[in-house]
């Protein structure tokens, strides 16, 4: 399937029976699936929104009434979506927001790349808040993080973003769907607006204009990111064993860079992958125990380097972080990463060790 | 007597073509090139060069492998 279907068909079994959205190349695939979808759901509801601050807050909206929501965009239309975000989080709303990243900054081009990391991990609109952030790299990720992806908003009350790009959301690859799970089976949710008949009203709202209050409210906030960091980062590692060199990139980069792996090893070369798949939380516990032997780490981004801040920050200094990447949406080969592998490994006197 | 080479064509749907560039990587007469008209979807699909290409005495020989790497059905194979 391809990759913007995938993430359609399983937000669909996941329970997704609201998506609203606005076309921009490349995720048009994703909306357009969804109107399939939704259409075909007795329940399911799309809409194409006359832009994406109004999809993102029909979004909000379908989520205070309960409903697993959905919206998707490409870098310049989640730059739109911001404020809404920055909403959800307020609110504690829970919603899934697919951005297929495109190059940039500004209008950029349709081709792949991972420009918007700080956007994503950073909060991206105003105020002190986070959002989970999932960064698939295969199909199957695809199909699998989209359905974590609605189970953790659902768990924390939050927005989570699934982070993808041109290359993920066009790329055809075979996946196992899970089952669609049953709606009636979804633990209550105690604090949704559905009607106040026989119950007394309730209030979902962002504007605290005590400061007491919303700093209680910002504290509040702070000690759900921190279970949350406490709970679900996640990574996977390739080769790292025996690795003197270890390569760190996320999504279609850490496939690039697993090819290239896969050269130098026949080189001899004892090069690992450490591929966070939580971009935030950060899995920053696996790189600071590895730090203790690994001397070098090569960062690599279809940005100009954004990610490698945080390998920064998770290592505390304490081994020799590089840098490489390409921006732009260039999709670098396995080959040219090999030979940035090679070279570094040798400056880097690595052999001897 | 010269021998007879199989020869063939293909016609790729510019539509349907999302700029992998796959099949450029492929064929094994390098007659495949990149367009210079962006596509419906906004990419910059392969194109096809009938006949001869680059000067040399290169055609088609209807190997399929093009249509064959393409994830997107967009590349038609015709053998003469």
């Amino acid at each position: 399937m391809r990759g913007s279907h995938v993430i359609a068909e399983a937000a669909t079994r996941a329970g997704c029976r609201f998506y609203a959205g606005y076309p921009i190349t490349p995720q048009n695939e994703l909306t357009e699936y969804m109107a399939g979808a939704m259409s075909r759901l007795e329940d399911g509801t799309f809409i194409q929104a006359e832009s994406e601050l109004a999809a993102i807050n029909m979004v909000i909206g379908a989520s205070m009434a309960g409903a697993r929501a959905m919206t998707s965009s490409s870098s310049p239309g989640i730059s739109l979506k911001q404020e809404g975000i920055s909403y959800l989080a307020a609110q504690e709303l829970p919603a899934v927001i697919v951005n297929t990243m495109r190059g940039g900054p500004g209008l950029g081009n349709i081709a792949p790349s991972q420009g918007d990391y700080f956007q994503a991990t950073r909060g991206g609109g105003h105020g002190d808040y986070r959002t989970i952030v999932l960064a698939p790299a295969s199909g199957q990720e695809l199909a699998d993080l989209t359905r974590k992806a609605f189970e953790y908003a659902d768990d924390y009350r939050t927005p989570v973003i699934i982070l993808g790009d041109g290359m993920m959301g066009q790329m055809m690859e075979p996946v196992e769907m899970e089952e669609p799970i049953d709606l009636r089976k979804l633990p209550p949710k105690p604090w949704i607006l559905d009607g106040a008949a026989k119950r007394p009203s309730r209030l979902i709202r962002s504007l605290l204009l005590d400061t007491s209050v919303e700093e209680e409210h910002n504290w509040k906030l702070f000690r759900k990111y921190e279970s949350i960091t406490r709970e679900i980062s996640r990574a996977e590692t390739y080769q790292t064993a025996d690795a003197h060199l270890v390569v760190v990139a996320y999504g279609t980069a850490s496939r690039i860079a697993k090819g290239a792996i896969k050269k130098v090893r026949e080189m001899g070369l004892k090069v690992g992958l450490f591929r966070p798949i939580t971009l935030w939380p950060f899995p920053k516990g696996a790189l600071l125990e590895w730090s203790r032997r690994v001397r070098d780490f090569l960062v690599f981004e279809m940005s100009t380097g954004q990610m490698v801040e945080d390998v920064k920050l998770a290592l505390e200094g304490r081994s020799n972080v590089h840098f490489y990447g390409r921006p732009g949406g260039i999709v670098s080969t396995p080959d040219e990463i090999a030979k940035e592998i090679n070279s570094l490994y040798h400056r880097q006197h690595l052999e001897e060790d | 007597m010269a021998k007879k080479t199989r020869q063939g064509k293909i016609t790729i749907d510019r539509d349907l073509c999302k700029a992998c560039y796959l099949c450029i990587s492929v064929c094994p007469n390098q007659l495949i090139s990149i367009s210079k008209k962006l596509n419906q979807k906004g990419y910059y699909p392969a194109e096809f060069h009938k006949g001869t290409h680059g000067g040399e005495n290169r055609r088609c020989t209807g190997c399929a492998t093009c249509a064959t790497v393409c994830p997107d059905i967009a590349i038609e194979v015709y053998r003469e």
